[in-house]
């Protein structure tokens, strides 16, 4: 398991994540289509798999997306569904790409990330339809992921420059 | 940013065009392909009748033999109708004609299910 450092760290990160999550869900992105989120609450995920790899970040976006819909009031909801799918989805992209590549930076990761997420979502909602009639919402997911997942991205490397500034990124890594 | 960032977007951007594309490729270089709506006629658990409803089509009437009798259907044009049937409530010739993608007519007496299959609109959206 994790240890108590860690453990304090990653409390930390599922709190952010669930005050992200909900909070998205108040805020629609106007001109955009329905259905478009910036994702915030996927930064705190990347963040936790940039410090501890892929467990913490399955750790942290499943626990996210338990508090945030038991907050929400859609627990167990299709919406509920929708949120998970997209969540695990793109922890696990993220996370491949992170440990086995080299070329991308955490802004083309988060991209990836986006994309995950909303073909986790499509995959969910088509399962719960039994249609696959969703699937001509991708290729509007897949444009809406690019700007979504660079703005994302900017802001956790940013966020990692700073921290890496200020000497707190090594301080929580370390064990 | 490094060069695997904007690889990566550029691909994502390739993907998603030819996405949007190809629907609207594949109908126009093979307009048979993507058919429209098709009545599909169900008696007694099988499939007795597909029917093209299409704009050229005139008006034309078939029978279908349900567990109460015959039933008498009319097409005309994109729609489709239950005009007689021998079943005792009606339900299903009030309810008209159906001309949508996912409408039905349902007689439970005489067991007929008629379905419009086709291309239907997106009837749902994810948040």
């Amino acid at each position: 398991m994790f240890s108590t450092r860690r453990l304090v760290f990653l409390s930390l990160l599922v709190a952010l994540g669930t005050v992200l999550h909900v909070v998205e869900g108040f805020v629609s992105v106007p001109l955009l289509l329905p259905g478009v989120k910036l994702g915030l609450a996927n930064i705190v995920t990347l963040f936790a798999i940039y410090l501890y790899g892929l467990r913490a970040g399955l750790a942290v976006a499943t626990a996210r997306v338990l508090l945030g819909s038991l907050i929400g009031g859609v627990f167990l909801s299709p919406a509920f569904l929708l949120a998970f799918s997209g969540a695990i989805a793109s922890t696990l992209v993220m996370a491949l790409l992170f440990k086995h590549t080299s070329c991308f930076s955490v802004i083309g990761i988060s991209m990836a990330g986006a994309i995950g997420h909303n073909m986790g979502q499509l995959l969910a909602a088509s399962l719960i339809l039994r249609s696959s009639a969703v699937f001509y919402y991708l290729p509007f997911l897949l444009l809406a992921g690019i700007p979504t997942g660079l703005f994302t991205g900017y802001i956790l490397m940013t966020l990692l420059d700073r921290l890496e500034k200020a000497d707190i990124l090594s301080g929580m890594i370390r064990e | 940013m490094t060069r695997g960032d904007k690889y990566l977007a550029a691909g994502i951007l390739l993907v998603a065009i030819f996405a949007l594309a190809f629907p609207r490729l594949q109908s126009s270089l093979f307009p048979m392909a993507t058919s429209s709506a098709q009545a599909v006629i169900k008696a007694r658990g099988k499939i007795v009748r597909e029917v093209d409803l299409s704009d050229r089509g005139g008006r034309s009437t078939l029978v279908v033999n349900g567990r109460v009798g015959p039933s008498t259907l009319e097409v005309e044009g994109k729609r489709i109708r239950m005009k007689e049937a021998n079943c005792p409530d009606k339900i299903c010739v009030r309810q008209g004609w159906i001309e949508k993608p996912g409408d039905s007519i349902v007689c439970i007496p005489g067991e007929i299910l008629v379905r419009i299959e086709g291309a239907a609109p997106l009837d749902a959206v994810t948040r």
